[in-house]
């Protein structure tokens, strides 16, 4: 209901920025007419878009290459220790992090709800929509979040220095695949973990959340932790957990993408990582969305709908 | 010339054409390196050295043409495949490419770690003694890359290079960023390798002093094409305008005149002093 509520009131805001974004849109079209001429705009939208296919089919190359490679790692005790490697610095330094993220969105979770369910009289049942939230989204999408910063940005950063002073070069040259030895594990270390930092997430989420609920706002504990066994179930926390594969997925093969291919220079590793950064955070949202649409029509199929309240 | 074919040397190339962004780096480059030899590369910075060496360990995949090594083709090879012909190469990068984030002795050991068995710890120092101590740096195990000079480096980078004691070295510009001290060090290196293990080396410079020293044989490279193509005193005795330039150092009539164009005199001249008060 409150979901249903805020979609409602949103949907007035959003067509002034509908029309903002086109007047931005043509308003740049304009001044690229009035500077280059019409032909310089479609050549430019050709090369544009030859340069997008491009680069997806190169993307689409690399990551087949290092989904082998980090099914064969798997299986190859050699590169474990180099996976365990990449786990310490990618997933076990994450954790205080990631708990603080986890620990914030709870607390502003039941800060912002409490007024408006305690006037509705159904203040108890907010430890259901918290720990929903947590759980299934905002726990895994900023957990992800954080990590494609935390972790991506030095994925890329590293790699796009190797690339620049030819270290992937060298190990090639030494007849290794640098695929393999640097991309794989990087790939399995944040797969395997990013689910494992979302628990901590989760955990530090449903804490913040009752902390503020029960001890600031004085509501029941035992109602509270009631209602939330009610409303939240194991499917939920494990959509929430499986989530955590995909995204970590993304996360280290866009960054290490970027860093293989990034541009020679200072400048060009820095760019690299700007773009690690945001590709990730956008097909966060869009895996995310996805995953929604996915989880909601197998949830049907298994069980009935459940009022919430 | 002789026709070549994929048997006359331990490294062929065909027809070699590399085209970069519509432009041909390389085209139609034609040579058989021979076994046991020093060759070396010359020619104008971004005349495609660097481009043509990385072609031969297959580094970079040519636009039309062939490589062979040992009889072998190597230009269309699967990445998989390669592992095994690029353990018989050692390759010496400008900058040296050492990994930053790993000690002297780690970065030796690297090739050796991904390619054989060895676990006993003995034998790996002792391996590591043994190659640092043909470069003449034995007892900087324990450095790491940012810690040495820019030639100490290099050493390192070539001792990482000849690991797996490779039958091939390639020499990206050893010398270029040395002192002339440090340079000859190299030099001495490439020729006590060539001597003492017989490798077959290929080096891409662009001094001068450190070509004729090394070298059995000199190609000269010019606009993706071979200009000139012979041992030490032949190149130094080349008829060409072009070669003669490049070997001498000195610049070209046309380039003088387009430096003189300009002038230095310029419209707005002043002097720190025109500002003071």
């Amino acid at each position: 209901m409150v979901c249903l509520q805020l979609s409602n009131r949103q949907s007035g805001y959003i067509s002034p920025v509908i029309d903002l974004a086109k007047y931005a849109l043509i308003g740049t079209l304009v001044v690229d007419v009035k500077e280059k001429g019409w032909v310089m705009i479609v050549e430019q939208i050709g090369a544009s878009t030859i340069a997008t296919v491009t680069e997806t089919g190169q993307f689409a190359r690399f990551i087949w290459r290092s989904a082998k490679s980090s099914v064969s790692s798997v299986f190859r005790g050699k590169t474990w220790p180099l996976v365990f490697t990449q786990m310490l610095i990618i997933g076990v330094k994450s954790v205080p992090v990631i708990m603080v993220t986890g620990a914030f969105v709870g607390m502003t979770l039941a800060f912002q709800a409490y007024d408006q369910l305690a006037g509705m009289g159904l203040g108890e049942h907010i430890g259901i929509l918290i720990n929903l939230s947590v759980v299934s989204e905002l726990g895994p999408v900023l957990s992800a979040v954080m990590l494609s910063g935390r972790v991506g940005g030095a994925l890329t950063a590293e790699l796009g220095t190797m690339h620049v002073t030819e270290q992937i070069d060298a190990i090639s040259s030494m007849g290794t695949d640098p695929v393999r030895y640097l991309v794989a594990p990087r790939i399995l270390a944040c797969l395997l973990l990013t689910p494992v930092l979302i628990v901590y997430a989760d955990l530090m989420g449903s804490f913040g959340g009752y902390a503020i609920s029960v001890w600031f706002f004085k509501i029941n504990s035992q109602a509270y932790w009631q209602f939330t066994a009610y409303g939240v179930t194991l499917w939920d926390v494990m959509v929430g957990l499986t989530k955590g594969f995909f995204f970590g997925a993304a996360i280290a093969a866009i960054s290490c993408y970027k860093g293989f291919n990034c541009k020679q220079g200072a400048q060009g590793v820095g760019q690299a990582c700007t773009e690690a950064f945001v590709v990730s955070f956008i097909a966060i949202l869009a895996l995310d969305f996805a995953a929604a649409i996915i989880s909601k029509s197998l949830y049907s199929i298994f069980y009935p709908i459940r009022s919430l309240i | 010339m002789a026709e070549i074919d994929k048997d006359s040397g331990i490294i062929v190339t065909k027809d070699l054409t590399k085209v970069f962004n519509g432009k041909a780096v390389l085209e139609k480059l034609s040579i058989a390196i021979e076994k046991g030899k020093t060759t070396v590369i010359i020619g104008p910075s971004g005349c495609g050295k660097t481009v043509f060496i990385k072609h031969l360990i297959a580094l970079l995949r040519p636009t039309a043409g062939e490589i062979f090594f040992k009889g072998q083709r190597i230009d269309n090879l699967h990445e998989r495949d390669l592992g095994k012909i690029r353990m018989q190469m050692g390759f010496l990068f400008q900058g040296g490419a050492l990994f930053d984030s790993a000690t002297v002795y780690e970065n030796i050991l690297f090739p050796v770690r991904q390619h054989t068995n060895i676990s006993d710890r003995r034998q790996l120092d002792e391996i590591v003694k043994s190659k640092l101590a043909v470069v003449g740096l034995d007892g900087y195990q324990s450095y790491y890359p940012a810690n040495l000079s820019g030639g100490q480096k290099k050493r390192v980078a070539l001792a990482r290079a000849i690991a797996l004691n490779p039958e091939v070295v390639f020499y990206d510009e050893p010398t270029t960023g040395l002192d002339p001290v440090r340079s000859d060090v190299i030099n001495e290196l490439i020729l006590k390798l060539k001597k003492e293990l017989g490798i077959t080396s290929i080096a891409v410079t662009h001094d001068m002093t450190s070509a004729y020293k090394i070298s059995d044989r000199i190609v000269m490279l010019h606009k993706g094409k071979i200009l000139a193509d012979g041992d030490a005193e032949y190149i130094k005795n080349h008829p060409n305008d072009t070669v003669r330039q490049f070997i001498l150092g000195q610049v070209s009539e046309a380039d003088v005149a387009a430096l003189r164009v300009s002038g230095t005199k310029f419209a707005s001249q002043f002097n720190p002093k025109d500002f003071e008060e």
